[in-house]
């Protein structure tokens, strides 16, 4: 198909706006006789809270109110949310389960002085063990929580209601074929075990809400992922109708998972409707790490293997850690978890997936939704067997990667998933058949290539309408979220395709829920595909009703659509609108009892990278010399924004790789700042970095579109492991490899 | 808290401000509905609160206000006078060199000073100068592309007889 | 909780400020790391004596004896740009490159990143290796104390709270050659885990005398008197030696930079490459 807006590198919509100082952020609004929130927090990692002393808070001159969670009952009696447990309170009740946990709000016209009075508030509890390690949380005595609190209303979780004395929120399990036979008969078995470390996102816009009080209704202005999931949130929460909350949300400056689901939205909320007066909550960048985080995880795996180098089975057991309260962690446990085995044909398999409570900060989504956690332990597993039968791993690859028309361990036949392309695309532009220099005296080189790959979470529904004016312009409506993704320009691009206008001829509304039509979320890379769907639907609607005017006034037929001639016939004048409105949810099915589904995802994402890295063997420092990312990308709808998103994800994930590590002390954090929590900078980044599209038309996908946001994120870690260990002969299992750590296993632990 | 009137001059233009001691110039700009310099980090490392004093780029999370006293205070808002982008700015559009967009006021401010210093910069000299910018969306490769956008550019416009 | 802020337009005005057995009374001149203790709460002033408008305490120059003079309000950008630095202490300009970050140079003066004491600084290690001395002045009596004596500790100096930073001294370089080495752990804009400075007076390539100095990694810069007797010695030959007894005389600090043990190593390798740089230079 011949398109000319979709498949255009134009850039973003709003590009002038965040070029000027102009950019649309939550951050910046103020509203009329609005109060400052200040959270104070537990310094308890475990505990039960036996009082809490606010009287020298509200004695401070300037303090409006001071909150705590008895003062959240009056107005909400169950106040307990979460996408997929209800476990988390607005504020503290009864216990502490993290330090950092929000226990009291301090609300003051200036946010100097809210800051000042929380720190003359007291707490007295009584600690309570408490458990940090996620396997050590399988059988500790320290439970987190004395009771499981599934919401209701997903079937797939009732069997967990009400269930105590465990930290396993959920287990997930599938079973395909018969794994033990096929271990006992294998030529060879490896078995393995990886970790990886809690990390943050660092939006570089901290979370920010703020609440304006109405009559009989709320307004929450956030910087949120997920504005319509606010909504009936909080709708639910405060017992109202959905109608009487709004969710308003801007530009983000910056996503990445962090600010999904609610996070500020229900505390605001309440707080304004407490004090009836509109309410600003901002965290600091301290406070980030104390609200959300990327989930540690130990990962066993074990395969068998012919004596071709075929994977006959394999049992994966993942421990994800979920911190203090679920989030979305389940569903990343039961989402992910099944994609655990990696792209490879295998023909057994057996999957176990626990999603632990933890007395950590809450883990929930970071770019990948836990598949960077599974491919850093499967490929680093896949380079050790290649290394071990003495194949090429390249090779050893090949031979078992999964090919479209064949079953995935979940039964779903695969297609659309250029599995093998990426694969020889990264190859190629390495140069891999070429021999190569591995340095010399204390410089080794080496290097990597690692492949993933994730199924999109399924089923979920987008809306979105699209309203023609009679000059020919266009405004879109939508509740995704643009977070820097070009989201915004995508979506128009696929209307301006349809209706055959410019792209610069379409307006998107930002979310606001009063007006914007319900969209699950933007996550997991779905907005392209499911939301890029319903706009194309939205669009196509629209053109319908165009075409039938047309007709109507006797316009004769042409491939070309005039908007503007439409108009002027249909109403004599330059007036009216069309109205066009879509909607999208794939198919699915639901696994079995075993885990299985012959439909378990609209489409796969499929990611890889090759590294080359120099080692310094006397100081442990690796330095990336070259990166190339490779994506199966459907048709991208922009390839230049498609571009930047996927060097963007492969850096991210390199910070997770080499330097990113929430470090605890007794349940503190004691690096949450940019200070000593070290993201990678403009010098930290391979002098070298190609980024490929591996084109592969999506047949469900809008004009053969698939997500893009998190793929590049997959090959990171275990690329970057197996260049190490070609240069220096030495095999990290843990994230993050920094410098000391390669050191200390170059030369042993001597004093 | 105390207040005190302060008066200097904000891109370009002379104004009279409130402050206390501990506003900071992000606090003053934000005041005074500027919100192209924002605080992230809070400890000068991200560099999204870059701003301009008498010509020089500072860290205004970490400037106290009450210094800018007669001074110059400049900042992205004041790079378009006359509603043409600059070179930089336009730059940062061609090379796409920003995702969110939430640092993309310091990165710009800062390679403007990078260019005024040295016309030609090399991939490791902007890498340098710019190292004290951080961006989580992770457009570096694209930054450094603009930079070299801006630099020919700006070079081409000299070389055009007035 | 507030503070004042007072501009003093004269040393003498500033010393009469300064003079109070009040501990949250303090000099203020780029003000970048007083800022970051103030928003973090660790320290709260009543007073802040701004600096900055002090005339008699900027710019560089080349004294007669050879030596640079460098006003204490010199801020690291203008340090990093001079080329009277770059002319006689080339290493300084080296260093400043990659010191922090350019919006904290452009504001951070000489004066007060010398007087704050941090550890985790590159200048301290350096200056004290090219044998520079801090000029002082204070309400009593001026003095002169070396970079080597005024910190004294982990962010202490020998400075009362009445005297200040006016000028650094750095002495000819004639016939010496310094190199700066520093490693960082976690991201190359991070503070340095261990710098190591070296200055040779090596005609020849016969090393003649020197100064060898590590900071970063230990709680003060640290003189490698051990090291510096054995390379005076026995030359290049004793490298090897030298590095391992820098290691042995060392106290290093666990932190958040990286394990004692480890940097110990990084000594080692770091000392021996600063040496052999500049011996390499000259062959």
């Amino acid at each position: 198909m011949t398109t000319t807006e979709v498949g255009r590198s134009l850039p973003r919509l709003e590009a002038r706006q965040k070029v000027t100082g102009h950019g649309n952020y939550t951050h910046n609004i103020k509203l009329p006789g609005m109060v400052h929130a200040k959270v104070f927090r537990s310094t308890v990692p475990h505990g039960r809270i036996l009082s809490i002393d606010t009287s020298d808070a509200i004695a401070l001159p300037g303090v409006t109110a001071v909150i705590t969670g008895q003062d959240i009952l009056k107005i909400i009696p169950e106040p307990y949310y979460g996408p997929a447990f209800h476990d988390q309170p607005i504020l503290a009740l009864d216990k502490v389960r993290y330090v950092g946990e929000p226990v009291a709000v301090v609300l003051a016209e200036d946010p100097r002085v809210a800051a000042e009075a929380a720190e003359l508030i007291f707490a007295d509890y009584e600690e309570l063990p408490a458990v940090y390690d996620e396997t050590e949380a399988m059988t500790s005595k320290a439970i987190v929580h004395d009771e499981l609190k599934p919401a209701g209303t997903f079937p797939d979780l009732k069997h967990l209601i009400g269930r105590k004395d465990t930290n396993i929120a959920l287990d997930f399990h599938l079973k395909r074929g018969d794994a033990d036979a096929a271990f006992a008969s294998a030529e060879h078995v490896y078995e393995h075990s990886f970790q990886t470390q809690q990390t943050m996102h660092t939006p570089f816009e901290p979370l920010i809400s703020l609440a304006e009080p109405g009559d009989g209704r709320v307004t929450i202005y956030s910087a949120s992922q997920s504005p319509s999931f606010a909504r009936s949130e909080v709708a639910r929460l405060l017992g109202w109708p959905e109608n009487r909350v709004q969710v308003k949300v801007g530009h983000l400056g910056g996503g990445f998972g962090a600010k999904l689901y609610i996070k500020l939205e229900a505390l605001v909320a309440a707080l304004a409707l407490l004090v009836r007066r509109p309410v600003r909550l901002s965290l600091s960048m301290e406070e980030q790490f104390y609200t959300i985080t990327k989930h540690a995880s130990t990962f066993h795996i074990k395969s068998a293997v012919d004596k071709d180098g075929r994977i006959t089975a394999r049992k994966c057991e993942v421990i994800w850690n979920g911190g203090a309260y679920a989030d979305i962690g389940p569903r990343v446990t039961q989402k992910s978890g099944f994609t655990a085995t990696g792209p490879y044909d295998i023909e057994s398999a057996d999957i176990d997936s626990y999603a632990l409570y933890t007395n950590r900060p809450p883990a929930g989504a970071l770019r990948g939704f836990g598949i960077p956690q599974l491919v850093w332990a499967y490929e680093s597993h896949t380079d050790l067997i290649a290394r071990d039968l003495g194949i090429d791993p390249v090779e050893f690859r090949r031979r078992n990667i999964l090919r479209d028309g064949r079953p995935h361990v979940t039964g779903t036949i695969m297609k659309d998933a250029a599995i093998d392309a990426v694969l020889e695309t990264l190859a190629k532009r390495m140069d891999w058949d070429a021999p190569f220099d591995h340095g010399s005296g204390t410089l080794k080189r080496g290097r990597g290539i690692a492949i993933g790959f994730k199924a999109c979470v399924s089923p979920t529904t987008s809306v979105a309408s699209v309203s023609v004016s009679a000059d020919g312009s266009a405004t879109l409506y939508l509740s995704t979220v643009d977070m820097g993704q070009g989201s915004d320009t995508a979506m128009s691009q696929i209307v301006a395709e349809v209706l055959a206008i410019r792209t610069e001829d379409v307006r998107v509304i930002n979310p606001d829920t009063d007006i914007t039509p319900y969209d699950m979320a933007t996550l997991g890379s779905r907005s392209t595909f499911h939301m890029g769907n319903a706009v194309r639907k939205a669009a196509e609607h629209a053109r319908e009703q165009l075409l039938e005017m047309a007709e109507k006034v006797g316009l004769p037929k042409k491939n070309t659509l005039n908007v503007p001639e439409i108009f002027r016939h249909a109403y004599g004048m330059q007036a009216g609108t069309v109205i066009g409105v879509g909607t999208y949810i794939p198919t699915y099915a639901s696994p079995d009892k075993d885990g299985l589904s012959d439909n378990v995802t609209p489409f796969w994402m499929i990611g890889g990278t090759g590294v080359e890295v120099e080692v310094d063997t006397e100081t442990g420092q690796i330095k990336l010399l070259k990166m190339v990312n490779a994506a199966d990308m459907g048709n991208p709808l922009n390839p230049r924004i498609v571009e930047t998103q996927l060097s963007g994800a492969a850096i991210m994930q390199l910070g997770f790789t080499v330097s990113e590590e929430m470090i605890l002390d007794g349940g503190q954090v004691t690096n949450a700042s940019l200070a000593d929590y070290k993201i990678p900078g403009i010098r930290d980044i391979p002098p070298h970095i190609e980024n490929h599209i591996v084109e592969a038309y999506t047949h469900d996908g809008p004009f053969g579109a698939k997500g893009v946001g998190e793929s590049a994120t997959f090959g990171v870690s275990p690329a970057v492991a197996e260049a190490i260990h070609d240069a220096c002969g030495v095999r990290l299992t843990k994230l993050p490899m920094t410098a000391e750590v390669l050191y200390k296993a170059l030369h042993g632990e001597q004093e | 808290m105390t207040k005190r009137s302060i008066t200097f001059y904000l891109n370009g233009r002379p104004v009279e401000a409130y402050v206390s001691p501990k506003d900071t110039l992000v606090d003053l700009l934000r005041n005074l509905d500027h919100f192209g310099a924002r605080e992230s980090c809070g400890q000068g490392l991200c560099g999204c609160c870059t701003v301009l004093v008498n010509g020089t780029s500072v860290s205004g999370c970490l400037e106290l206000a009450e210094l800018i006293e007669g001074k110059n205070l400049d900042t992205i808002e004041g790079l378009d006078a006359g509603g043409e982008l600059s070179v930089v700015q336009q730059a940062f559009i061609d090379a796409g060199a920003f995702q969110c967009g939430f640092c993309t006021s310091g990165f710009i401010l800062m390679v403007e000073q990078l260019l005024d210093e040295n016309d030609s910069p090399t991939p490791d000299e902007a890498r340098d100068y710019l190292s004290g910018n951080l961006c989580r969306c992770a457009a570096y490769p694209e930054i450094l592309d603009a930079v070299q956008l801006a630099a020919d550019k700006r070079k081409s416009l000299q070389k055009e007889p007035a | 909780m507030t503070y004042e802020i007072l501009k003093p337009e004269t040393l003498q005005d500033a010393f009469g400020l300064l003079d109070t057995d009040d501990p949250m009374v303090r000099p203020f001149s780029g003000g970048t790391a007083l800022m970051l203790m103030m928003k973090s709460g660790i320290f709260s002033p009543s007073r802040l004596v701004v600096l900055r408008d002090i005339p008699g305490l900027n710019g560089i120059r080349l004294e007669e004896d050879g030596s640079l003079w460098i006003g204490a309000l010199t801020t690291l950008a203008e340090l990093e740009k001079s080329d009277l630095v770059a002319q006689h202490a080339p290493v300084v300009t080296h260093a400043l490159r990659h010191l922090s970050n350019r919006r904290v140079r452009n504001v951070a003066r000489i004066g007060g990143a010398l007087a704050h004491g941090d550890p985790h600084m590159d200048l301290p290690p350096l200056l004290s290796a090219l044998n520079a001395e801090v000029i002082v002045e204070g309400s009593n009596q001026g003095r002169r104390i070396s970079v080597q004596d005024l910190v004294t500790g982990y962010y202490e100096t020998s400075l009362e709270s009445n005297e200040l930073i006016v000028a650094v001294r750095i002495p000819s370089q004639q016939s010496w050659q310094s190199a700066y080495r520093k490693f960082t752990a976690r991201s190359a804009d991070d503070w340095p885990a261990l710098g190591v400075a070296v200055s040779l007076n090596a005609s020849r390539n016969e090393i003649q005398d020197l100064r060898l100095v590590v900071g970063a990694a230990t709680e003060r810069p640290t003189r490698l008197e051990q090291s510096e007797g054995i390379l005076r010695q026995e030359g290049r030959s004793g490298l090897e030696r030298a590095t391992e007894a820098a290691m042995a005389s060392v106290e290093f600090m666990d932190d958040a930079h990286g394990s004692s043990q480890w940097k110990k190593a990084l000594l080692r390798v770091e000392l021996r490459r600063a040496v052999q740089e500049i011996l390499d230079r000259n062959t």
